[in-house]
């Protein structure tokens, strides 16, 4: 500005005529670039903004993606669980098993079926764990599927993490509920066959729950971790 | 009993009395600290206590580090009974001592040395230094898991034995904080993580920790996924007959999908590129396929692909699959043909014409045949004269791929005639486009390429010139040719430099530069070139041109054949050699002979010469050669100086004849007609055929003299035994007196001298006794004997032919005079010279003029040993 004003000095006392002229483009300079400062000003603004909502919609991603991982590990695991528990194996998942969590997923908001998926992901890890006992003494040591389940379950217990740490990043204000009714209640001791039944309806469940909490996620997207940005919109 | 109930208790007396000994031994000086790890580059301060004791004071004590003892200004006084001391540790000093001692030398201090002598040991180190450029990696097994972490970072390494620096690495996951860790004292460490925690974020860092203190890395923290090097995709490669110039890829990813996004690159190649084609990556992206377009048709294509995590642009690559190879499918050539051909002038008024042509650039597919129309030139139209005539191509599938010439025709053309050649290259799936060569009439020698230029590049020959400005000019072929082998390439009419492809090295090629115009083919230009030259494979055989000389020699050789040659010869040179001297004589490239001048007359010469290029030389064979003793002429002047000599003594042999008659063959009284021959009672006065008695002493002196002259077949034996002849030991006592002995009767030889018991080593004494009477008794025993008694003591071997001569003496004594003067030589052999010789004869001339011998009979005696 003091630039300016000393130019149209200077050009005044040049030229005295001209000197309106002048000072119109000069005022019409300074609009311009005022106009481009605010808009800088509220595009830095919302790139904050997007800025600080980026580790929610990051841990969404990975979220979604361990997810996956999960899912398709889970299905992996059936299909062998079930190659490897010898005949009639088809049959093994058609008897009916009590205390096995539900696969589908409840609540409307994207709290609280995230939260169901946390608390049904959380009941779901101790089954897995005795299905993994079982095994370990049905299955030989060399058994591919005994490894494939020690995966499955450590990488529920990081989606149980990943999720937890989700929720609090999307709803901060919301604290995660824990498994209602406490403690996951597990079958009393079983004999062989329905030690196979019990592991096979287990993984099945657990199969169709993975891919539901799959499905969840990718429609996750778009609606969860945007909240904030809106926010900075309207600013 | 006994025995065993004391045993125990004497083990607990010598226990006790251990005890009470290590506590009567109690130090009185105590260092502190005790076990020091020093940091190097510090003062270390070291306190010595003085306790139980008033014996001594801090000022009786003093300090040593190992041997040496510390200046007291390091010395710090506490009390009255602890002194401490500073040492700046500048270096590793690890395992020295430092001892407090005691100086007072009373004599409890005396009795007890022990207790006034402290120490430690110290160790000195630096701390651990921060590790830099930690990286992290984990390589997916074969089974593809992906069952742990190493990571790798660096350090000074600055650190000493006595004070190791130990690395723990330690792998955390963010959300569940729990802690993987591995301590080593390399440089790297893995950490096992099953299952692998794809999508969960890890914390990295290694601590470095010793007894001085400890130092963390920077942390790197990333997604699980971020750290993998996944294995190669596994790779299939389609060929698909509707599309002869593409290929379908298709892989399988290493690692599941939603485990790790996965990114590919692909890479291509045919054994006609130059090197990969990569296909740039945003093409692919995550796709498990991909098509390779614009490629060649029939045309083998190595295909390789290799991937990394897609979210990670400083990921790790896997390596590349493995080489899938696949050829695509067979298409019509879509090029022509490559038509040429090689003109034979022989000199007469037709010239010979072989029409040859190379495969099509893009043949698509196996050439089966070639198609040719032949057509001259009538009143300026083409006039096909036999119509398309088609030349198979058989080749094996090893020669495929290799550019291969075709010979298509042989024309003998007429000067004044003009030929088109047509040619069509036919594969399995139709025919390429024509390709047509003009032989003209004349070749027009207007337009020249100028300034050509070769020179080797890597293997290949650059050809630049300096191109034509013709309206007419279409382009250019660069043709080289070696050894038979012929091959071109055609250069568009704007360029002005072409690459003659890889070539043999140490060959010679002629390379030909020909403007190609719209209706002819211009004059070339030539040049030969190598593309590397080495050293000859042999050098050239010398000769010489006629025979050598008194002092010179002109040598010639024959230029090394182009094939051994490997390169421009740049000179010879000519290396000679007389004993151990060696000269050379450098000569240039373009001559092959030379003339060695200033030689030595009469000597052995060894002559090689040894021809260079700029790469090396190379010897030829050696030549030997001796020169003339004389010079030319000099042999005809000493032959004609003899033959006018001997002119002179035959001449001189004629005019003076009687002269040297007398001088050579001085006249010999005859015996016969001697008064002694008169006198003797035993002779007849008669003219009787002269009996061996009368002539006997006489004929001793003949033979003598005949020895020599009349066999010379003896010549040889006489030589063999000339040393015997020679040796003072052995001469003869009486001058001549050898020719008078029987060989038998005389050998004096010392090679029988051991059979010869009776004789001497040396000397053999034999005689020739001539006596009147006591031989045959016809003279009355009155009568005094006169007799002569010749002795000999020589060792010289009679000749065979003595006896021959004796014998021929005795029988032909009537020959006396004609065989008597012989050779005047012998006695040069024999014995006495010349003047004796003739002495002897004359003392046998006296001897028979005095009467006193009468040598009535004359039998050779077997020197005394054997009785007659």
């Amino acid at each position: 500005m003091i630039g300016l004003q000393f130019a149209c000095e200077i050009e005044g006392r040049m030229n005295g005529h001209a000197k309106n002229m002048h000072l119109k483009k000069s005022m019409k300079s300074i609009a311009t670039l005022l106009s481009f400062l605010l808009l800088m000003a509220v595009h830095s603004t919302r790139m904050v903004g997007a800025s600080r909502n980026h580790p929610c919609r990051k841990t969404l991603q990975r979220t979604f993606k361990l997810a996956k991982v999960v899912q398709s590990e889970a299905s992996e695991l059936f299909i062998i669980y079930k190659a490897s528990q010898g005949e009639g194996s088809e049959f093994l998942c058609t008897a009916p098993v009590n205390n096995i969590p539900d696969p589908n997923i409840s609540g409307l908001e994207a709290s609280e079926r995230i939260s169901s998926i946390y608390t049904h992901l959380q009941s779901f890890i101790p089954h897995l764990k005795r299905v993994y006992e079982q095994q370990t003494d049905l299955q030989l040591p060399t058994s591919p599927m005994l490894p494939k389940l020690l995966g499955v379950s450590a990488n529920s217990r990081n989606l149980a993490l990943s999720i937890n740490d989700f929720y609090h990043r999307a709803f901060p204000n919301l604290p995660l509920p824990e498994p209602a009714g406490g403690p996951t209640t597990l079958p009393p001791p079983l004999n062989v066959f329905q030690q196979k039944v019990y592991g096979c309806m287990v993984l099945k469940t657990y199969k169709e729950f993975t891919s539901n909490v799959s499905k969840e996620f990718k429609s996750f997207r778009g609606k969860v971790c945007r909240r904030r940005m809106k926010t900075n919109a309207l600013f | 009993m006994g025995d065993v109930s004391a045993l125990p208790l004497c083990a607990l007396l010598f226990l006790a009395c251990g005890i009470h000994a290590y506590s009567n031994f109690q130090s009185h000086l105590l260092t502190l600290p005790q076990n020091p790890v020093i940091e190097i580059g510090t003062n270390f301060t070291a306190t010595c206590l003085i306790s139980n004791t008033v014996e001594v004071t801090a000022d009786d004590l003093y300090w040593k580090l190992s041997n040496v003892t510390i200046p007291r200004d390091q010395y710090r006084k506490v009390n009255s009974t602890a002194l401490s001391v500073t040492v700046p540790i500048t270096k590793d000093i690890s395992e020295e001592w430092l001892f407090c001692y005691c100086r007072k030398k009373s004599s409890y201090v005396v009795l007890n040395e022990g207790k006034f002598i402290h120490g430690i040991s110290l160790r000195t180190g630096y701390r651990p230094e921060k590790p830099e450029n930690l990286s992290c990696i984990s390589f997916q097994k074969e089974d593809k898991s992906f069952p742990s972490l190493q990571c790798s970072w660096g350090t000074t390494r600055r650190q000493t034995p006595t004070v190791p620096v130990h690395f723990t690495l330690k792998v955390m996951q963010v959300l569940s904080n729990q802690t993987s860790s591995t301590t080593t004292k390399d440089h790297w460490a893995e950490v096992k993580l099953s299952p692998y925690p794809f999508h969960m974020e890890l914390e990295v860092w290694v601590e470095a920790v010793n007894q001085l203190g400890a130092a963390e890395s920077v942390h790197l923290r990333k997604e699980a996924q971020h750290f993998v090097k996944t294995n190669p995709p596994e790779v299939t490669v389609t060929s698909e007959k509707s599309f002869p110039t593409s290929l379908l890829l298709n892989w399988t990813p290493p690692v599941n999908q939603v485990c790790v996004k996965l990114t590919y690159q692909i890479r291509f190649c045919s054994p006609k590129s130059p090197g990969w084609s990569h296909v740039p990556l945003p093409d692919i992206n995550d796709q498990t396929n991909f098509r390779l377009q614009g490629l060649r048709a029939y045309t083998p294509y190595t295909v390789q692909v290799r991937c990394r995590d897609v979210e990670n642009l400083h990921g790790y690559w896997s390596d590349w699959s493995q080489n899938i190879t696949t050829t695509t499918p067979e298409d019509k050539p879509s090029s022509t043909p490559d038509l040429w051909r090689t003109v034979v002038y022989n000199g007469t008024s037709e010239r010979l014409v072989q029409i040859i042509c190379k495969d099509p650039e893009f043949p698509n597919g196996r050439i089966t045949r070639f198609d040719v129309k032949v057509e001259k030139q009538r009143d300026r139209a083409w006039n096909q004269s036999g119509g398309w005539k088609s030349v198979l191509v058989n080749r094996s599938e090893a020669e495929e791929g290799e550019t291969s010439l075709t010979l298509l025709e042989q024309i003998s053309l007429s000067n004044l005639e003009s030929v088109k050649v047509s040619v069509v290259a036919v594969n399995s799936l139709g025919r390429s486009p024509e390709a047509s060569l003009i032989l003209p009439v004349k070749l027009p020698d207007h337009a020249r390429v100028e300034e050509l230029k070769v020179w080797p590049h890597e293997g290949q020959l650059v050809v630049e010139w300096k191109p034509l400005r013709n309206k007419l000019l279409s382009g250019y072929v660069v043709e080289w040719l070696s050894d038979g082998r012929l091959d071109w390439r055609r250069v568009s009419k704007t360029s002005n430099r072409t690459l003659t492809g890889r070539l043999d090295p140490f060959v010679c090629y002629t390379v030909s530069v020909y403007p190609v115009f719209s209706r002819a083919i211009g004059k070339p230009v030539q040049m030969l070139a190598y593309v590397e030259q080495g050293a000859p494979l042999r050098g050239p055989t010398l000769k010489l041109n006629g025979k050598p000389g008194h002092n010179e020699a002109e040598l010639v050789w024959e230029e090394i054949p182009l094939r051994d040659r490997r390169g421009f010869i740049t000179n010879y040179t000519v290396f000679y050699k007389l004993g151990e001297e060696i000269r050379e004589v450098p000569v240039p490239a373009n001559s092959t002979s030379l003339k060695l001048e200033s030689l030595m007359g009469d000597s052995q010469y060894e002559a090689w010469v040894q021809a260079s290029t700029a790469a090396g030389s190379t010897n030829g064979s050696h030549h030997s050669f001796i020169t003339m003793k004389y010079a030319a002429g000099t042999i005809e002047a000493i032959s004609l100086g003899a033959g006018l000599v001997i002119l002179l003594v035959f001449l001189l042999g004629i005019y003076k004849r009687e002269f040297l008659v007398k001088r050579l063959w001085p006249r010999v009284p005859d015996g016969r007609q001697s008064s002694i021959g008169t006198w003797s009672p035993d002779c007849s006065m008669k003219a009787e055929p002269p009996k061996e008695s009368c002539v006997s002493g006489i004929s001793v002196l003949v033979s003598m003299c005949e020895s020599q002259s009349g066999f010379e077949e003896d010549k040889a034996s006489l030589s063999l035994r000339k040393d015997k002849y020679t040796s003072e030991e052995h001469s003869s006592g009486i001058g001549g007196s050898s020719c008078m002995s029987s060989p038998r009767q005389s050998v004096s030889d010392s090679d029988e001298g051991a059979d010869m018991a009776d004789t001497t080593a040396s000397t053999v004494q034999y005689s020739s006794v001539v006596a009147s009477s006591a031989y045959k008794g016809q003279t009355p025993g009155s009568q005094p004997q006169h007799s002569v008694f010749s002795r000999s003591e020589s060792t010289q071997p009679l000749l065979d032919s003595e006896e021959t001569v004796d014998m021929f003496v005795q029988e032909a004594s009537g020959r006396f005079e004609r065989l008597a003067p012989q050779d005047i030589t012998c006695s040069e052999v024999f014995g006495p010279p010349d003047g004796e010789q003739l002495d002897c004869c004359q003392e046998a001339d006296e001897l028979q003029a005095d009467g006193r011998t009468a040598p009535s009979s004359y039998m050779p005696q077997l020197g005394g040993y054997k009785p007659q």
